[in-house]
């Protein structure tokens, strides 16, 4: 047996000897097991309540009786943002949005009922998923059991016994690191099942979760090769110990959340409401349809008069108000789709920023990519939002037709004055079951792999860093001996 | 006295006491700074709202007073609420970045506008923000361990714990002082950089001192741990790992285990069942007759029951009586959905009492206004506020009377608290 593995091994026995480690690494791992068990439950959970409200709505939407075509544009319906299956290791944002939208007419309604409003202030100490404790509690636990790995040695004079025996500082320092990188693999492998079970389920890739178990190995590599490198570069333990616990409080609690803050500093985020208030003047701005003398609603009419070749609306063979309904929600909807490819835009900037800012902490990487595999990030989010406003517009437009091709022009302008008219405007309801269900399409694995490949570069830079100053700690170490 | 200052000579020896009380209070004050900057930046946000909603009414009232149609009016018409941010909100952010301090409702169905969110970027909102309530309850303790860990075990290394507590009574003393002044210098480096923001803020004493208190009985707790765990003679390595541990379990383990427990004993689905049957009240109204409405409405609004009945076409008094109608009958699912965030709060409030980190926080966003209460208060002020605008139109829609330019300068304005 090699020096080496010897060290390792004696390490290993050290810790094991040692009921706190044992009692804390034991702790760890049930922790792992329980946010395991409890974030596939809370995933699969949610997942079937929101496909079961779904399906739901998709029939209430079908039966609804029979009804004018703008009736059935303000009820308008209702999409749940399903959850992606790696949501079971990293829900990331899934707490902190809405995830029931309704959706209408010229109206663009915003995601409620997100868990972050509904949940205390507990949420805010962050979620219990193995992706929380992986990135926030194991390198805890790392520095823990390998503080003292070289210090300790070095604290109690036995290290120049071994560097008597022959052994060089450098096997020490491999030895040590072998040891340590054996336990942090050990509390990985109750994740690691986490990612194998999602990897078991429909509609899971194996790109993404490869991705993601190979970033968090590395995370915890990561933290064993900094603890060592940390412990075999100062003279006493109790100064490794303090050393490392400032890494972890600025790198992985506090960083985390001065990013933020900045980054919504850097980049300022009007309120919803003014978003509003400027949509709307901008909209009064392109035409004003209450005003029968508006310039850009009678260009409209003219248009269409000249299209089909009659002179008043009345003579048209389908019903103006629905020509108009369809004009109006492509006006609107085009202003919709600028201020929100102008808030995505910003909310991109602001994470760019954070990310920026957090490339000083690794634990900001590895969140990144963790959440960017998962497609429960910004930009999982933001597709979902893109493609409901698709379906949005298509299904009122749909409606829209409708009331252009099936409702006549007579009784659209009757139907308020009059009950026979009234009822003449209302359409068969086998219209409704004609329009299509919203179904989300998920995105690619390898577009989930491109988004976290940076953060997964990044976190290779970090895992270089450390890994490159061990030599030189090791000949320092060895100067020691002297 | 001369002791006192003699440990102070002592304590400033050390540098890493000393760098470490510089760094906590400069934590406090960029903290502070950070949390006024967010509230003024909020109360901006409200101010520059007041002239655009302005404009916005106008140019509605410009085409409406044409026919003077109220229905129009209060069909098209938002009116602005606002929930300004306490004097005390700076030091503890809470859910106020997450959830909306400005809102718009109409004369219309209340329980379809009453849970629309605000915009923000939710990768920001996930890590939570940094505040004076987030330096005290994560970071704060942190300090503690840095600076009690080797306080018994340090003499004991150094070889002068027996010659300390053979020496009778001023054993004693010694460990009082020296406890007593880097408590002291903990709690003014987080305390004086809190009552300097609030004297900014321009709150109350006794607000201020009740946070002071917090941050004062807080850091006692954390201070009566590292002492307990400084007895245990486990030397000065193993005490700060300890120490460490016992943080790991109070602040980040326990609440996170707390809140799935909670969230599992406390479903709330009811908001999103409540949007379903409201939408389906309000639209089923098109497809009953009009008398049943009306009936139904005038149990609630019986001043009206003697104006003419509606004939079947369309009138406006029928279409926001159907809205008010569907509003009463989703009232149970409303409450029963309150009802189970403030029992979500409540179940906190417990964890809290076991759970000093959560106690804290709890406190803290409660003294600030900015917790799950604060928004229901905000939500009841718009519920009254919604009616007291439904009641401005009624006399309006229900007498006939046209609504003019002057008429909208009368809609009653929301009161914020």
């Amino acid at each position: 047996m090699s020096a080496l593995t010897l060290i390792a091994r004696d390490e290993l026995w050290l810790m094991r000897r040692s009921r706190v480690s044992v009692i804390a690494a034991a702790l760890l791992i049930v922790l792992v097991v329980i946010a395991g068990i409890t974030s596939v439950a809370h995933q699969s959970n949610v997942a079937d309540t929101r496909a079961r409200l779904q399906a739901q709505v998709d029939e209430e939407f079908d039966n609804q009786p029979s009804r004018h075509p703008h009736r059935m544009v303000h009820f308008g319906h209702f999409i749940f943002r399903p959850l992606p299956p790696l949501a079971a290791f990293d829900p990331g944002i899934d707490a902190f949005t809405g995830n029931a939208m309704f959706l209408e007419g010229h109206r663009q309604n915003s995601a409620n009922f997100g868990d972050v409003r509904q949940s205390s202030i507990l949420v805010r100490f962050g979620q219990l998923t193995p992706a929380f404790v992986l990135q926030t509690l194991a390198p805890l636990l790392i520095i823990f059991l390998g503080y003292g790995a070289v210090a300790r040695e070095r604290g109690a004079g036995t290290l120049r016994q071994l560097f008597m025996q022959g052994v060089s500082a450098g096997t020490l320092i491999a030895g040590k690191l072998l040891a340590l990188a054996t336990v942090a693999a050990l509390i990985a492998i109750p994740a690691m099942s986490v990612l194998i079970f999602v990897a078991a389920q429909p509609g899971a890739a194996a790109g993404p979760i490869a991705l993601t178990a190979a970033g968090y190995l590395t995370y915890l590599a990561l933290w064993s090769i900094i603890v060592v490198l940390v412990s075999a570069s100062v003279a006493r333990p109790r100064n490794a110990l303090l050393a490392l616990l400032g890494l972890w409080s600025v790198t992985v609690i506090l960083l985390p959340r001065i990013a933020p803050d900045l980054a919504a500093t850097a980049v300022p985020q009007p309120t919803r409401l003014e978003t509003d208030l400027t949509l709307q003047r901008e909209l009064r701005a392109m035409g004003d349809s209450h005003n029968p003398d508006d310039p850009v609603f009678a260009a409209f009419k003219q248009r269409v008069l000249r299209q089909y070749g009659v002179r008043r609306v009345e003579d048209l063979p389908v019903n103006y108000k629905g020509l108009l309904a369809v004009e109006g929600e492509r006006m609107t909807s085009e202003l919709f789709d600028r201020y929100a490819s102008e808030g995505f835009a910003r909310q991109a900037r602001q994470s760019a920023t954070m990310d920026a800012i957090g490339t000083l902490s690794p634990a900001v990487a590895m969140r990144r990519l963790s959440m960017a595999a998962a497609g429960t990030d910004l930009a999982g989010h933001a597709r979902f939002l893109d493609q409901a406003e698709a379906y949005r517009y298509d299904l009122v437009q749909r409606l829209n037709r409708l009331q252009a091709d099936a409702v006549s022009f007579e009784d659209d302008a009757a139907k308020s004055s009059d009950t026979a008219a009234e009822q003449r405007s209302r359409i068969d309801p086998h219209h409704w079951h004609a329009m299509p269900d919203f179904h989300f399409a998920p995105p690619e694995p390898g577009d989930l792999v491109r988004r976290a490949s940076p953060a997964a570069v990044m976190l290779l830079l970090w895992l270089l860093v450390p890994a490159l100053l061990l030599a030189p700690a090791a000949r320092r170490l060895e100067g020691v001996r002297s | 006295m001369i002791a006192f200052k003699n440990e102070w000579l002592l304590f400033r020896r050390s540098r890493l006491g000393l760098v470490m009380i510089l760094l906590l209070a400069a934590l406090a004050i960029a903290s502070v700074v950070a949390g006024l900057v967010e509230v003024d930046r909020q109360r901006a946000a409200i101010e520059r709202i007041h002239p655009l909603q302005k404009q916005d009414v106008s140019a509605i009232a410009n085409w409406v007073t044409k026919t003077g149609t109220a229905g129009d009016a209060a069909y098209f018409t938002f009116h602005e609420t606002w929930d300004p941010p306490s004097r005390l909100a700076f030091a503890a952010l809470g859910m106020r970045d997450v959830s909306p301090y400005l809102l718009r409702v109409r004369a219309l169905g209340l329980e379809s506008q009453l849970y629309d969110s605000e915009n923000y970027n939710p990768e920001l909102a996930l890590p939570g923000r940094f505040d004076y309530a987030f330096v005290l309850v994560y970071l704060a303790p942190l300090f503690v361990i840095a600076l009690f860990h080797d306080l018994i075990s340090g003499e004991r290394e150094a070889g002068r714990l027996r010659m300390l507590e053979a020496t009778p009574g001023a054993g004693r003393r010694l460990w009082v002082r020296r406890i007593g002044l880097r408590y002291l210098l903990l709690v003014a480096s987080l305390a004086l950089p809190l009552v300097a923001g609030g004297i900014v803020a321009g709150a109350h004493l006794q607000g201020i001192a009740a946070m002071v208190g917090l941050t004062a009985a807080y850091m006692a707790f954390w201070v009566l741990v590292a002492w307990l765990i400084g007895r245990l003679n486990i030397g000065s390595a193993a005490s700060a790992a300890s120490m460490a541990a016992a943080w790991l379990l109070l602040t980040l383990v326990l609440p996170a285990l707390a809140h799935v427990a909670i969230t599992r004993a406390v479903p709330v689905n009811q908001g999103v069942e409540l949007s379903l049957a409201h939408r389906d009240a309000v639209h089923g109204a098109w497809d009953i007759p009009q008398e049943k409405t009306m009936a139904e409405f005038f149990r609630y609004h019986p001043e009206w029951s003697d104006t003419p009945p509606t004939d079947g076409t369309f009138h406006w008094k029928w279409y926001l009586a159907f809205h008010h109608v569907a509003d009463r009958s989703v009232a149970p699912q409303a409450q029963s959905y309150r009802q189970g965030l403030l029992e979500r709060d409540e179940l906190t409030r417990w964890v809290g009492a076991v759970l000093p980190a959560v106690g804290v926080q709890a406190a803290f966003t409660r003294l600030a206004g900015t917790d799950i209460q604060a928004q229901l208060t905000y939500q009841d002020r718009i519920r009254a506020y919604h009616t007291r605008l439904r009641t401005f139109y009624y006399p309006y829609l229900f007498n006939d009377r046209p609504f003019t330019e002057a008429d909208f300068a009368k809609a009653p304005v929301f009161a914020p608290g």
